[in-house]
């Protein structure tokens, strides 16, 4: 097993860092290969640019800008995110390496004569894991539409492995948590993760 | 005259997003509109929620400084027009990191209690104007997070009397006379807007 963890956070002592070392510490005492690719101190770029856009389909030229993400999203059959949720959505940073790293040959294949959608390219990764915290509540997120659980947990999951196994949890109204609720919530992810990776 | 911001999210100039854009900036201003184009690209906007203004996020007034010309664009609208592709089931980078840093506490929405208040209320029409690359179908079975973001998250704190969700699905495979058919439409609901 080969876990890819994608974190991302602006702040250093964020809840989220606990939550991520709370995730890496577990895959470390389990005996599993990860890498750690931690978007702010890297200072990703998200936009795509127009040069980049308009190489978009010329293979494998496409993924020289964003070749170490690329190796690593081949590289590991697992891939967890540990993101804070901002407008129901994922950070844009986060939304920036998808829109980046996701190229055509790599994470999908363009629809052709024979197949009238897109298909999936990363086939190889059977586990989706999904860390985050939420500023609203969970019903507000329901009524929402949960936009940023579903642009990973089902949008990104249609382009992984068919039966991919799937973990997603959240914190919610961070704004009100306690020392309490959140060292609760990262003793559920770590009982999370066990069986996730288990 | 009333006014209207159009947030656009496309790199490219040769796109059918930067067609739409044109459509809908030409089109409000032929009905009257002042149109104040923000092409986040163009402009350079930083997408990025720094350290800094993740501190700063509830300090009001103080967490408005990094974008304070952003702000006041977005005060001064009557109406929003984004045009954007969707990218991996949800906005562009670009037009996400304009959420992240300019729809703030005190700008888009107070926190009362705990609990959101729309604070753009002053945007009385709301509309999107997008393009998927995959199927109808294969939106809706991931739930069709953008649509949820402009419907009901962007809805939800202007509250407006009139909202146009404009989506193009299938853009893989659109031939000239769907793209055509939808920049029509694109202008009609614009005429009417």
């Amino acid at each position: 097993m080969r876990a890819l963890v994608v974190y991302c956070h602006p702040v250093a002592g964020s809840f989220n860092a606990a939550v991520r070392d709370v995730v890496t510490e577990g895959l470390h005492q389990a005996g599993v290969e990860f890498r750690l690719c931690d978007l702010y101190p890297r200072g990703f770029q998200p936009a795509l640019t127009e040069a980049e856009l308009t190489g978009y389909l010329d293979e494998p030229q496409n993924r020289a800008p964003v070749q170490q993400d690329v190796e690593d999203l081949l590289w590991c059959d697992t891939l967890i995110f540990v993101y804070p949720t901002w407008w129901y959505g994922l950070p844009a940073m986060l939304k920036g390496w998808l829109d980046r790293v996701m190229v055509q040959g790599v994470a999908f294949l363009m629809p052709d004569g024979a197949n009238k959608d897109i298909r999936r390219g990363l086939t190889h990764i059977t586990r989706l894991g999904v860390f985050t915290t939420c500023g609203a509540s969970w019903i507000l997120t329901q009524l929402m539409g949960a936009p940023g659980k579903r642009t990973l947990t089902r949008g990104l999951r249609s382009i992984l492995a068919a039966r991919c196994r799937t973990v997603f949890m959240a914190h919610y109204l961070m704004d009100s948590s306690t020392p309490a609720s959140r060292s609760a919530h990262l003793e559920r992810v770590r009982a999370k993760l066990a069986r996730f990776i288990g | 005259m009333p006014r209207a911001l159009v947030l656009f999210a496309h790199p490219c100039p040769e796109s059918f997003s930067a067609a739409l854009h044109s459509t809908v900036v030409e089109t409000l201003r032929r009905k009257g509109w002042e149109v104040d184009d923000c092409d986040l690209n163009a402009e350079g906007f930083s997408p990025v929620l720094t350290e800094a203004d993740r501190r700063a996020y509830h300090d009001e007034p103080d967490n408005i400084s990094p974008v304070q010309g952003y702000v006041e664009r977005l005060r001064a609208a009557d109406a929003m027009v984004m045009v954007f592709p969707v990218w991996n089931f949800g906005y562009p980078a670009i037009l996400k990191g304009f959420l992240d840093r300019v729809f703030l506490p005190g700008v888009s929405f107070k926190l009362v209690e705990g609990k959101v208040k729309p604070n753009l209320t002053h945007i009385r029409k709301l509309a999107a104007v997008t393009t998927y690359g995959g199927t109808r179908m294969r939106a809706f079975m991931a739930g069709d997070p953008p649509r949820k973001c402009v419907t009901r998250a962007v809805w939800h704190v202007c509250r407006p009397d009139k909202m146009r969700y404009l989506a193009l699905y299938d853009m893989n495979r659109a031939d000239d006379a769907k793209r055509a058919g939808f920049l029509s439409r694109v202008a009609d609901e614009m005429k009417a807007f």
